[in-house]
């Protein structure tokens, strides 16, 4: 059973199939980044700004990843760019919440000494906000990341290709192997992404903050 | 303090009385279309695999008993055939309908390749006979008189641009087309790799992988691709926008359409089988096509389809 | 002087080829109904045995931390591998049958990391003076657990089922692959018989019944959590 597994692996069709699952969740992941952090950033002053952005972000939150897919299907079409605009939109909530949360959750009391000695309100969010919230953000992020590496297997359903192909594929046939194949490969790339972006996490918290951490304040 | 404690104790109680509360208000739960005939006499259930005209096939089936003193129940949209066949082995359903040659493919023991029988008599004699073999066994019975084989296709204005009409042109010309598949076609030794072996021209510039039946269709309406497969039944190729390449080699093993049933039903109740027979012998590939295509095309629900032609047919009332 | 967003909305609202009222009205209690029954009934039943396994293993995890990682390892396993992987892992596995059954066993899975690491966090986030005061009192371990920790805890249990929650309604979505029922039946069919009227029914009732399960369970969180209500979030 295990040779069959790695003789899926090995088929010429693979490779692709993983590439566009990786393109699919690191597009998907970056574009929502792209849009989540500045929407984040404009609100970070405003009470009201930061509540409705983590309501929306909660709402987005509770969608199911398949609601979206197949909603893009007769609004999109079928295929690799309908799908990356769904996961786009499935990755956005996470980060959304995280960041606007992390940037509000900063110590107002740490702000205003700041102000107190004169840096500006870019100096505030560069050398203060942004780092004390790095964590939190970076954590939503990963967040993102892991679940978009799984929603990731639905695109199949809209022709959009990726590793979710081989598991349908195998759901048909006689024995496990081709499923299995798919399986273990989206569970070692989602444990990849928890582990790497996890790292990526303690690179980007700040020494202090580390120490902090670790006296468990 | 004192209430909280209360709350404690009261969500275990909460969440198990609710759950039994749920279990016995929900009586519709699995599958897609689970429905009983409310005829008395012994249940019959029917299964069905995950396509249009499973469903409508084994609607039929389960309408056909219903009328002639059973009860009979569909249990459609089950899955693929493995998984159809594993409910049918472990006694979840009664019986479903199969195909000759897919059964040999996808789930029974044949040592041989099935596209070299070169009759539906022999493939339905070399299905039947395995399927007498297992345990529990099961029974094959008389198939229906046509053919729902794979349908490769291509959109008419390519076809009559390029004179394509069998796979022996198209696989000449497939360097300048883009066919729209589905995995299991790309990687099953009946599928793809069969065609190849076959047509060795065939050369396709792009191979788009969709897995979904109406999808690909669509995909090729809207041009995202030349050629398609499908299947000779389905409905979506009374359309004159498509073209069914021939297949002089005849490359592809036979699926006639045949009801699978365990042999201890049929034992116990040996009418099941003539009115099975009944159903499948007034089925004929146009017939079956337009059915599919009220489905798929005119969106009606199989069970009314099935209703409507099996009324017409006389065999219910 | 309209709306140009309401006549938006309306515009799409009745466009035939996006939402078929027709076919809504007729199939109401054929379709829909059953579906959302079937729906909630994956939901509730999967939340309600995860809890069952997850609380007394959380308890236990939180007491003897030996057990901790390697528990979070292997449900940390079980998150990780995609919904559509594990049910249709499940399907092929002998002895399995057909149904909800395979969706409730991988839900159950699912949700058994986030409800047992919450309630370690929750049992932890208890004060040990509390503890002392309470062993101080004379109170058994037992009813230190039952009538103080677990209490305190509570929020933050609450937590973790109102994610378990939300994350078991959508994933129970996709259920319907192998024959579980639920909204995923009509998302699934409207795909395959490429109407979006489906589709869009089951998505929009699976995200409503997502939403407000996770409204719900938000204003509990909020209930037992007075204090949290004086400081703003």
């Amino acid at each position: 059973m295990l040779s069959n597994i790695l003789e899926v692996f090995a088929r010429p069709d693979f490779p692709e199939k993983l590439r566009e699952h990786v393109v699919l969740s690191l597009v998907a992941l970056l574009v929502a980044v792209a849009i989540a952090m500045p929407v984040a950033l404009m609100i970070r002053n405003t009470r009201l700004g930061a509540a409705i952005a983590i309501n929306i972000g909660n709402v987005g939150r509770a969608v199911p990843s398949l609601a979206i897919l197949a909603l893009a299907l007769p609004l999109l079409g079928i295929g690799f760019a309908s799908a990356l605009v769904a996961l786009t939109a499935l990755a956005i909530p996470p980060i959304l919440i995280n960041a606007s949360t992390g940037l509000r959750e900063v110590n107002k009391d740490v702000i205003d000494a700041a102000r107190g000695m004169g840096l500006s309100g870019g100096q505030i969010l560069a050398r203060i906000q942004l780092p004390i919230a790095a964590p939190v953000i970076f954590a939503g992020i990963r967040t993102s990341a892991v679940q978009t590496v799984a929603s990731a297997t639905l695109a199949t359903f809209i022709g959009g290709g990726g590793l979710g192909d081989l598991i349908v594929e195998g759901y048909s046939e006689r024995g496990p192997e081709i499923l299995l194949a798919g399986a273990i490969a989206v569970a070692i790339l989602a444990i990849i992404t928890e582990v790497g972006f996890g790292a990526l996490e303690r690179a980007f918290t700040p020494k202090g903050l580390k120490i902090a951490q670790k006296r468990g304040r | 303090m004192k209430n909280r404690t209360k709350l404690i104790r009261a969500v275990p109680a909460l969440l198990t009385g609710l759950s039994l509360l749920l279990v016995v208000a929900c009586g519709n739960v699995g599958g897609t279309d689970s429905s009983s005939g409310g005829s008395s006499g012994p249940t019959i259930t029917v299964g069905s695999k995950d396509f249009t005209e499973q469903f409508i096939l084994g609607s039929m089936y389960a309408q056909a008993l219903d009328a002639n003193g059973f009860n009979g129940v569909a249990k459609l949209d089950l899955g693929s055939a493995p998984i159809a066949d594993k409910a049918l082995q472990n006694g979840q359903i009664d019986l479903y309908p199969e195909y000759t040659g897919t059964s040999l493919v996808e789930i029974l023991p044949y040592k041989g390749n099935p596209a070299d029988l070169n009759s539906p008599r022999a493939t339905y004699e070399a299905a039947k006979k395995l399927y007498a073999k297992r345990s529990p066994a099961d029974k094959m019975l008389t198939p229906a008189p046509f053919n729902n084989t794979y349908g490769i296709f291509v959109r008419s204005s390519v076809a009559e641009k390029d004179d394509l009409t069998n796979m022996d042109e198209l696989a000449q010309d497939s360097k300048n087309l883009t066919f729209i598949s589905f995995s299991q076609f790309q990687n099953r030794s009946d599928g793809y790799p069969n065609m190849q072996k076959n047509y060795p021209a065939l050369d396709f510039e792009e191979i788009k992988i969709v897995n979904n039946l109406g999808l690909r269709y669509s995909g090729l309406q809207s041009g995202e691709g030349d050629v398609g497969v499908g299947f000779t039944t389905d409905g979506q190729l009374t359309s004159d926008q498509l073209v069914v390449m021939e297949d002089p080699k005849s490359i592809w093993p036979f699926y006639h359409p045949a009801p699978v049933v365990r042999s201890d039903v049929l034992k116990k109740y040996p009418k099941v089988e003539k009115v099975l027979n009944e159903v499948t012998a007034s089925l004929g590939l146009d017939t079956m096509r337009e059915l599919n295509g009220k489905v798929d095309l005119d969106q009606e629900d199989p069970e009314d389809v099935a209703k409507e032609y099996l009324e017409e047919k006389g065999i219910i009332d | 002087m309209s709306n140009p967003a309401l006549l938006l909305l309306q515009d799409v609202l009745e466009k035939p080829e996006l939402i078929d009222w027709e076919w809504i009205r007729e199939n109401f209690w054929e379709d829909i109904v059953p579906a959302f029954q079937g729906h909630i009934f994956l939901s509730f039943v999967s939340v309600a045995i995860a809890l069952v396994i997850a609380l007394p293993v959380g308890v236990i995890s939180a007491r003897y931390r030996k057990v901790y990682p390697p528990v979070t390892f292997v449900t940390g396993i079980l998150y990780s591998i995609p919904s559509l992987a594990l049910f249709a892992i499940l399907i092929s596995i002998p002895g399995v049958a057909i149904g909800p059954s395979p969706v409730i066993i991988a839900l159950v899975a699912y949700s058994l990391l986030i409800l047992i690491r919450n309630t370690v966090a929750g049992l932890d986030s208890v004060p040990p003076e509390t503890i002392d005061a309470a062993r101080g009192m004379g109170l058994t371990n037992r009813q230190i657990l039952f009538r103080v920790e677990l209490p305190l805890a509570l929020p933050i249990i609450v937590a973790g089922i109102r994610i378990a929650t939300v994350t078991i309604i959508g994933i129970a979505t996709i259920g319907a692959y192998i024959s579980g029922g639920g909204l995923g039946a009509l998302i699934f069919d409207g795909i395959n018989r490429q109407f979006p009227t489906m589709i869009i029914a089951g998505a929009v009732l699976a995200t409503a019944l997502a939403i407000t399960a996770d409204l719900l369970l938000l204003g509990l969180e909020r209930y037992l959590r007075p204090w949290a209500r004086v400081r703003r979030t």
